[in-house]
């Protein structure tokens, strides 16, 4: 079953049309990244999907069901939203304990996640006296209390040192792909997400711009791929007579579209030219990404 | 139910707000009985006086200062929802229970539950200073002749009521300093306008501090005419009906807001 499910979701506050009509799906066992500027409408969503937020018009599931109509809501989804939303005076242990009782789980299941994220040595400490990265670490282990499986985060690298951002996207991969969990996670830094995401969902301006894996998005367009060749001008002609565009960059690199690289390989041993470099260009995932967003 | 009241007296019991708010109560309670206790029998420009330290007409005076412990719990229910609001620690809750009047009846069960043992602590701070003043001034303590009783649990319902009304109050509001100086001013200022003018009387009674006194049902003289306030049980429908009303309206308004 579709995990998650937004269907024509739209929501204004005011004049401004903050979500326009968004559609996308997540299933189970991948890590879906909802991608956008800053203001394009991400958050909205995620909290409409969570029954925070009530939409004008259309609908956001999770397993088929509005959030505030599932019994337990805590045990299918485990959300994070904002990092700010601790009281200060309260421990992270407390915390916890507090979304337990209220959730109709044990206990034990608050020092537990608090272990999971690495937060056991600071679970007395009044969560005033934490850092950003650790107050995400703490919402992140109160979307682990139910043990769910599907997880909508919300910009969770925010405020996450380089360590702190790979042991995330470890762990997100890990919940997705070892665990088989659903996981929805929003973010505007592109190259924070490009490393742990299966798929990809752009909006800008609160509508959706692109949907669908990372590897279409990345070959997105025609690919070139780049040689260097020891002699390279004889072998331009060749590659062209095989249907190759070639475009002569500079002495001895060419810019090769049309052909894959395997081919442009047997073509260079038909014609005993040795090959230096064979380079499949990337497109600039930040350049497609500012491309689809409008940003430039 | 029950284990959204459990989350909610543990939201309460795990910050410090509780029992500085419990100290600060007491204190003032201390206050006032010293003031009672100093001034028994003393005649003031010749009007009635308070009655003499070793009279039980006088610990049942002294008994009935508990009563002014309602507006701590006030604030505290206040507190218990706008700090929510403050904090945003009311994403984590409405995530948790997304059925928001649920949380909102939890909590008035514990804003219940925290004017109840506020009250306790009063009583029994009471019966440590006001029995040892009588006793000690040479009279005779005798709770047969006093409507001692009838004070306690006056106090008791006024301040659970008060702590239900706090409840309803916050949700409406929302803001938290709004609703502590709205709590503070209406308590302090407009309360006491309403009950101590007697043309005002009439409508006095019908508002939350009236109904609170009703519940202690003791006369006193104020210089001004002896008020005339519901009976005991029409205060307390009274109180319950402005918690009752601002948590029913506040759940149909402020409560079913965008949590953005």
């Amino acid at each position: 079953m579709t995990a998650i499910e937004i269907r024509d979701l739209a929501k204004s506050f005011g004049s401004v049309k903050a979500v326009d009509g968004v559609s996308f799906t997540v299933e189970a066992g991948s890590v879906t990244g909802y991608l956008g500027p800053n203001g394009a409408g991400k958050t909205t969503t995620l909290r409409s999907l969570l029954g925070l937020v009530t939409p004008d018009s259309g609908e956001a599931l999770v397993d088929g069901r509005r959030y505030v109509t599932l019994p337990q809501p805590v045990s299918e989804v485990g959300a994070v939203l904002e990092a700010t939303s601790f009281h200060p005076g309260r421990t992270a242990l407390d915390h916890l304990r507090i979304l337990c009782v209220a959730a109709g789980l044990p206990d034990q299941r608050a020092g537990e996640s608090l272990e999971m994220v690495g937060l056991a040595d600071v679970a007395g400490k009044r969560v005033g006296g934490f850092s950003l990265g650790m107050r995400q670490r703490l919402a992140l282990s109160s979307a682990l209390l139910g043990r769910p499986k599907i997880f909508i985060l919300d910009e969770p690298a925010n405020g996450l040192d380089p360590a702190g951002i790979e042991w995330l996207r470890g762990f997100l991969r890990h919940l997705a792909h070892d665990q088989g969990a659903a996981v929805l996670v929003s973010s505007h830094v592109l190259a924070e997400v490009e490393q742990t995401v299966d798929n990809v969902v752009i909006i800008a301006k609160g509508r959706l711009v692109r949907q669908g894996t990372l590897k279409e998005l990345i070959t997105n367009g025609d690919t070139a791929i780049r040689v260097r060749a020891s002699n390279a001008a004889d072998l331009a002609p060749a590659l062209e007579a095989a249907g190759a565009a070639v475009e002569r960059v500079e002495d001895g690199l060419l810019r090769v579209r049309g052909i894959d690289a395997e081919a442009v390989g047997q073509i260079a041993l038909d014609r005993r030219v040795v090959l230096t470099e064979v380079t499949q260009e990337r497109s600039d995932l930040q350049k497609v990404f500012l491309e689809l967003t409008g940003e430039r | 139910m029950i284990g959204l009241v459990k989350a909610e007296l543990r939201k309460l019991f795990t910050t410090r707000l509780w029992w500085i708010m419990l100290i600060v109560m007491v204190v003032l309670v201390g206050v006032n009985l010293a003031f009672i206790i100093a001034f028994a029998g003393v005649s003031q420009n010749g009007g009635p006086a308070l009655p003499e330290r070793d009279t039980m007409e006088w610990a049942q005076v002294a008994w009935s200062v508990g009563s002014s412990g309602g507006i701590f719990v006030m604030i505290l229910g206040v507190v218990m929802i706008t700090s929510e609001y403050r904090y945003q620690t009311v994403t984590g809750t409405f995530l948790t229970t997304p059925r928001r009047e649920r949380v909102i009846a939890a909590k008035l069960i514990t804003g219940l539950l925290i004017g109840l043992l506020f009250a306790l602590v009063i009583l029994v701070f009471e019966a440590a200073t006001v029995v040892p003043t009588v006793l000690l001034s040479g009279g005779e303590f005798s709770l047969a002749e006093t409507r001692i009783p009838q004070v306690s649990v006056g106090i008791l319902a006024s301040l659970a009521l008060y702590g239900l009304f706090g409840i309803g109050l916050g949700a409406l509001v929302r803001n938290q300093i709004a609703g502590i100086v709205g709590a503070v001013v209406w308590a302090y200022v407009i309360e006491s306008i309403f009950t101590a003018i007697p043309a005002l009387h009439s409508v006095g009674k019908w508002l939350p501090g009236g109904a609170a006194q009703s519940l202690m049902s003791i006369d006193i003289d104020t210089g001004l005419g002896r008020p005339e306030w519901l009976p005991a049980w029409g205060g307390a429908l009274v109180l319950v009906a402005y918690g009752l009303l601002f948590a029913v309206v506040a759940s149909a308004t402020t409560v079913r807001r965008d949590i953005t």
